[in-house]
């Protein structure tokens, strides 16, 4: 068996990369993806939790927390379709109207 | 098996059941009638109000649904911001979205019905839930004007911090709940609490999840330094969705704050404590936000950017009283918030009806509206000087009862700041008011508001005037709330 | 030890192909790259006894979500010239940095729990049926009804909002002509 804190890290590490992921993309396509990665980043943690305390309630966790990051990938694709037609551009860089 | 005892959740039910009425009504019916929908939406929300007061008070479904005196006393603040949300909102119903209206006060009140879930969340999950519940539809709704291209990036910004927030909450709660494992928030508190006292080195993923969870909802409440969307996203969003942004939706996190932090991580609040002790980390985001707020709300030229570093300071002194942590300290939150509602609701009201008529959101803009509308300008006067906390409106006593808890928690630093800060706004706020009052004429248009948006103002005045001389029976309701926390 | 280079071979997949996703410029290799790493993470699922999850994390994910981006990405037509500019050298470098510096400040602190007792050990046996679908679906409709229930909710708003955002307004194009 492996230790559980090899997952805790790996999740992490994944964490890690999908925030990196939102802060640096230039694209919003991708940053909505990074998110949907930290989502399971932070799914991975509560597995690996849910082993070690022997309890399936963070099964019952995830399981709801698919149903609520495919509502946020739903409505933030749907502001990108919208956003697309509007624009023409998908680059984060060319959405600065609104004053700093 | 657990207890479904579903008597509890009536109102959530209905306000949901209504919620999908109003969106079939509006598509089922031929000849659209923008106020018809809006009139049926505030009846709902009345409605809903009725039927909190009739059931009320217990627990369901294993713990997870709490109708305790806190849910009950939040849950009147986001029916009356939904409320007062849908009643400002009549005019730019008729005048800028043309379709698809039904579902505008349809999300409106999803939104609410989401705020209120959180607020009785007793568990994690339960309380992520009711926090997507609550932001996603005002994600959709930031968005609204759909050729508007500030709007649309209004939503967009909202999405995509909302959901980055809402990762990293994900992330905190996941710690909380591997730490504790238990997702019920009061078996958390005993079992972190054992755990610190058995476990040598916890410590550091205890401050990483207090810390994730903190920024998650930092994110929500807009504190510094999680702030920085709010300005733009309030600027480009549909006025009345501002304000239901800024005050139903940070009430929302502010319970959620209450739930997760007074009540699931009761006794870290404490330098004994340290570097576990939120206590003093909230203190310190709070008096960033106090001197930050106020002063980029300084130089600000748009009434509605003022009113957002406005917000974010003011939940700087609302986090004064939460730092407190105690009886007083959680009353005088609530009561706050309760006060908060009607001035700042009351302020973008009044923005709304200026914005439907003149088109304009500039503050200077405002120049000579007391010669127009006397009205207006008086009401909107009372709501900038509750802002400000001028008595004896209510916004004096709101942050005199924040300031004396964190007094009486040791705080002082923290009062005197906030104090100091509180003059600072006093300028922007008193800006506008000069503006009305005293610019060189400027032939501004007699603002017409509709009746619904009268009733708003109306209910904002009374209630600030109301509650700002006879403060009594709304602050012992929110001192009662804190019994739910044991104190 | 079979178990561990399993783990050691999924962890790099899935940490490699997160790091590929986020470097792209092309949304199309992202969605790919994060459908790669998706599985591999669905076999740590396996390995922490969590079957029935890790098959919907493959059905629900990788079937449902992420061939919905597939779906929009084809929808908006994207060409070269939107998706931005080639990135400079140091654009990709700070990516890189950050990613870095995230990952070693969260590595750093998890070291310091999982030494502990507590984590570093193996975790306990669990039971056999540990995981399975009745166990995971006694507990969602029995204990966790409540907040099964409001997923639903939460989906419907997803779906108005959805409809109402990407939706073309008609009437608007018939009043124009």
């Amino acid at each position: 068996m492996i230790p559980i804190g090899h997952f805790l890290i790996l999740s992490a590490m994944l964490f890690a990369v999908g925030a990196a992921g939102v802060i640096i993309s230039r694209n919003l396509l991708i940053m909505l993806m990074s998110i949907e990665l930290m989502l399971n980043a932070a799914n991975l943690a509560i597995i690996a939790f849910s082993r070690m305390n022997n309890i399936v309630d963070g099964h019952v966790f995830v399981f709801i927390v698919f149903a609520v990051a495919a509502a946020e990938a739903a409505v933030g694709l749907a502001i990108i379709i919208m956003i697309f037609r509007n624009r023409e551009s998908i680059n984060a860089d060319n959405f600065s109207l609104l004053k700093r | 098996m657990p207890d479904y005892n579903l008597r509890l959740i009536i109102p959530e039910i209905f306000l949901f059941l209504w919620a999908l009425f109003i969106i079939a009504f509006d598509l089922g019916t031929k000849r659209k009638n923008p106020k018809l929908i809006g009139y049926l939406t505030m009846g709902g929300i009345a409605a809903t109000a009725v039927l909190l007061y009739l059931y009320h008070g217990g627990i369901s479904f294993n713990n997870m649904f709490k109708s305790d005196p806190l849910a009950l006393f939040f849950k009147v603040i986001f029916l009356g911001s939904a409320f007062m949300a849908v009643g400002s909102s009549f005019d730019i119903i008729a005048q800028k979205i043309k379709n698809h209206r039904g579902e505008f006060f349809g999300l409106v009140l999803f939104s609410t019905v989401g705020m209120m879930f959180l607020a009785s969340a007793g568990e994690l999950i339960s309380l992520y839930i009711g926090l997507e519940l609550t932001t996603i539809p005002l994600f959709i709704l930031a968005a609204y004007y759909k050729d508007d291209r500030i709007s649309v990036e209004a939503g967009l910004k909202y999405l995509v911090i909302g959901a980055f927030s809402s990762a990293i909450l994900l992330y905190g709660l996941s710690l909380l709940y591997g730490l504790s494992g238990t997702t019920d928030i009061v078996m958390m508190k005993i079992n972190l609490a054992l755990l610190y006292l058995n476990t040598n080195g916890i410590g550091w993923a205890l401050l990483m999840a207090i810390v994730m969870v903190l920024a998650g909802i930092g994110f929500k409440l807009a504190l510094v330094p999680f702030h920085m969307w709010a300005p733009d996203v309030y600027q480009g969003a549909p006025t009345p969705i501002t304000a239901l942004l800024s005050v139903g939706s940070k009430a929302a996190g502010v319970v959620a704050f209450m739930r997760i932090f007074i009540d699931g991580l009761y006794g870290f609040a404490d330098a004994v404590m340290f570097p576990l002790d939120w206590g003093n980390i909230v203190a310190v985001l709070a008096a960033a936000a106090m001197i930050l707020g106020n002063i980029s709300a300084l130089r600000q030229k748009n009434i509605k950017r003022m009113l957002a570093y406005s917000s974010i300071a003011q939940i700087g002194y609302v986090m004064v009283g939460m730092v407190a942590v105690s009886e007083l300290g959680v009353g005088s939150v609530g009561y706050y918030m309760f006060i908060y509602l009607f001035a700042n609701m009351g302020a973008f009201a009044v923005a709304t009806i200026f914005n439907d008529n003149t088109g304009s959101d500039s503050i200077a803009s405002y120049a000579g509206l007391s010669k127009s509308s006397p009205m207006i300008s008086a009401f909107m006067a009372i709501f900038l000087l509750s802002l400000a906390g001028i008595p004896p409106l209510a916004g004096f006593a709101a942050k005199f009862f924040v300031f004396a808890a964190g007094i009486q928690a040791g705080y002082t630093w923290l009062v005197i700041l906030a104090l100091l800060t509180a003059v600072v706004s006093l300028y922007y706020y008193a800006n506008v008011i000069k503006m009305m009052y005293f610019a060189p004429d400027n032939p501004t248009i007699k603002l017409n508001t509709p009746l619904s948006a009268n009733i708003v103002l109306i209910i904002g005045v009374a209630g600030l005037i109301i509650f700002g001389v006879y403060p009594e029976p709304i602050l012992n309701f929110a001192l009662d709330t804190a019994r739910v926390f044991g104190f | 030890m079979l178990d561990l280079i399993i783990f050691y071979f999924a962890a790099v997949i899935a940490v490699g192909a997160a790091v590929m996703m986020i470097m792209q410029r092309n949304p199309v290799a992202s969605v790919l790259y994060l459908v790669v790493s998706l599985v591999a993470q669905a076999i740590l699922y396996v390995q922490l006894n969590a079957l029935f999850v890790g098959a919907l994390l493959i059905i629900i994910y990788t079937g449902a979500i992420l061939v919905l981006f597939l779906f929009v990405i084809m929808l908006l037509n994207l060409r070269g010239e939107h998706f931005g500019g080639k990135q400079s050298r140091m654009g990709r470098a700070s990516k890189i940095a950050i990613t870095v510096i995230l990952f070693a400040e969260m590595v750093a602190i998890f070291k310091q729990v999982a030494i502990p007792e507590r984590i570093g050990t193996q975790a306990a046996a669990v039971a056999e049926d540990f995981g399975s679908v009745e166990m995971v679906a006694s507990h969602l409709f029995k204990e966790y009804l409540y907040p099964f229930e409001l997923t639903s909710i939460l989906l419907l708003v997803a779906i108005v909002g959805a409809v109402v955002l990407a939706k073309r307004d008609k009437t608007e194009k018939m009043e124009d002509a």
